[in-house]
């Protein structure tokens, strides 16, 4: 752009401090999350606030003391881990024939599932599984965020399959090579990257989502994200407790996050752009 | 050709999994609310046949004409933020060109939390007595606020939550629409000795119009759907005056349990998601290049 290099030099000073500004305003709230997380608990209330304080892991200990944490992370975990592996096994196959075959109907229901609201299918959910009395299992958990981690996968993998030469395929099936063989043998090596980024976002997503396990887990499948709607109503007393809790249930997708970040847009906008 | 038979019916076994979960996890629900909310009821609850008495009922109650104003209200406001501070954030990420891995994950952070722990986050900073946000006001100056607790600024502390959230979303998607455009549209401006100004107008922002619609697309389908961070935080509260029109239908469903209206109500909340993803694909059909 025509301009003097002294000017340019100053607008990138300015851009920078803007960005710091802006870095800052993203990371504050929840570096105070943490930082309210550590504080005793007489000071996690202390008004004004202080900054400076003695470090305790005290909430996480009675965190886990007086509250079944633990039993509502594993559940979190088999539900979150299920649906995952759920979505890939069903996912990936489909992905695969709906990019050789270009047949659309993944893909369309995948958006439709996108697009509608949970409790749109949650209503008709709570009668099949009360009628099959399998409100609050497990598998009520998994199947049903499972129509979260299906559409993720499908969407993710879309692209890398179309991106597999088609003449890899052909030249495999001239060989005599059955569809299930280049599938296993071929098209899912070729793919391996696209595995784990859509499995890490199907995760990610399924461990994040509130509104099905807040209706269909009982307090022995309660999974972490539903719990911490108990942990507010105690939290009013026990701020530092529910900081702690905050920090522990967006630990593993932060870190999955952090992983996959430079795949994380494009998985995201179902590859309408290019991150 | 029985080898190709064959082939066919592997190709259909790999997809018939997905196609079976598809139906009866998706499709069936999703006729099936359709078909409850056409269902009409006794005094008692019972089922008495068909008619569009939920919908009848919809369009005097309220509530519902409060939830669709709350909707659209926190939909604009909120859209019309993310997508200015996300531009804006865009060019300054794009102009300083190398964006580090943890400078990513940093801006990543808001969006990839669980929207319950950002509520149970703004919970703590935002309580009206003893939260930081009302000490930096007060150390600031400037009087204290009720934020979630006031019915005339919850609606704007929601957005601003979720603004805080997605901004950084917006961003790297219009930050991906920016590394596409053509290097020579702004040679060609160069030698032209257009201004600043003149090429942000004139060229980026032109250009870059089906990014920001995707981007559009994309949060409208969350907006429109607000739920998490509502329910977490206020339940709809005070007095209503953040009950959209998701968090309605999930109280008449799982509160008073009225299947039928509660289908309704969503089903009607489908279709304002559905409108507004066509009209947005149809604006980004016209300004495509």
């Amino acid at each position: 752009m025509a301009m003097k290099p002294s000017d340019s030099r100053w607008l990138d000073w300015i851009n920078v401090v803007l960005l710091v500004l802006a870095g800052m305003i993203v990371m504050t709230p929840t570096a105070w999350m943490i930082l309210s997380s550590f504080k005793p608990s007489y000071e996690v209330i202390a008004f004004p606030p202080k900054l400076v304080f003695t470090p305790v892991i005290e909430n996480y200990v009675t965190l886990s003391k007086q509250t079944p944490f633990l039993s509502y992370g594993i559940n979190s975990l088999i539900v979150t881990f299920g649906s995952t592996v759920f979505g890939l096994l069903l996912g990936a196959p489909a992905a695969f024939v709906a990019s050789w075959t270009r047949i659309t109907w993944p893909a369309v229901v995948a958006l439709m599932a996108r697009m509608a609201p949970g409790t749109l299918f949650l209503l008709p959910w709570y009668v099949m599984f009360r009628q099959v009395d399998m409100i609050g299992s497990y598998w009520a958990l998994i199947l049903t965020h499972a129509v979260i981690t299906l559409p993720i996968v499908i969407w993710v993998l879309l692209p890398y399959f179309d991106n597999i030469p088609r003449s890899i395929f052909e030249a495999a099936q001239v060989d005599g090579c059955s569809p299930f063989r280049i599938f296993r043998r071929i098209a899912l090596p070729l793919v391996s990257s696209g595995l784990a980024v859509s499995a890490i976002l199907a995760f990610v997503f399924s461990w994040n989502f509130f509104l099905f396990s807040l209706v269909l887990s009982n307090s022995q499948t309660k999974t972490l994200i539903a719990a911490s709607f108990n942990f507010i109503g105690e939290g009013s007393t026990n701020w530092g407790g529910l900081m702690a809790a905050a920090t522990i249930i967006a630990l593993p997708p932060l870190i999955l996050a952090a992983i996959v970040q430079r795949w994380l847009i494009s998985g995201l906008t179902l590859g309408a752009v290019k991150g | 050709m029985r080898v190709e038979q064959n082939h066919r019916g592997q190709m259909a076994a790999m997809s018939m999994p997905a196609l079976v979960f598809t139906v009866g996890m998706i499709a069936f629900p999703f006729l099936y609310t359709i078909w409850m909310s056409f269902q009409t009821y006794s005094s008692t609850g019972q089922v008495t046949g068909w008619g569009g008495d939920n919908y009848l009922r919809m369009a005097v109650d309220g509530q519902f004409w409060n939830g669709i104003w709350i909707t659209l209200y926190l939909y604009v406001l909120s859209l019309v933020m993310q997508l200015v501070l996300g531009t804006g954030l865009a060019l300054l990420l794009f102009r300083a060109k190398r964006l580090p891995g943890i400078v990513r994950s940093l801006f990543i952070s808001p969006f990839m939390m669980p929207p319950v722990v950002a509520g149970m986050m703004w919970l703590v900073i935002l309580d009206p007595s003893l939260g930081a946000a009302n000490w930096i006001l007060t150390s600031l100056g400037l009087p204290p606020s009720a934020w979630l607790a006031s019915p005339v600024l919850v609606v704007p502390t929601l957005a601003m939550i979720d603004t805080w959230q997605w901004t950084p979303y917006v961003a790297l998607i219009v930050l991906g629409g920016l590394q596409s455009l053509p290097p020579s549209v702004y040679e060609a401006a160069e030698i032209d000795g257009a201004s600043r100004r003149a090429v942000f107008f004139r060229i980026t922002l032109p250009l870059l119009l089906p990014t920001l619609v995707t981007a559009m697309i994309l949060r409208s389908v969350d907006l429109l759907r607000f739920f998490d961070l509502i329910y977490i935080t206020t339940q709809g509260g005070p007095s209503n005056h953040s009950m959209t029109l998701n968090i309605y239908g999930f109280r008449v469903g799982f509160e008073f349990f009225q299947l039928g209206y509660a289908g309704a109500l969503m089903v009607t909340l489908s279709v304002l998601v559905l409108g507004a993803v066509m009209a947005f694909n149809r604006l980004r059909a016209a300004v495509e290049w």
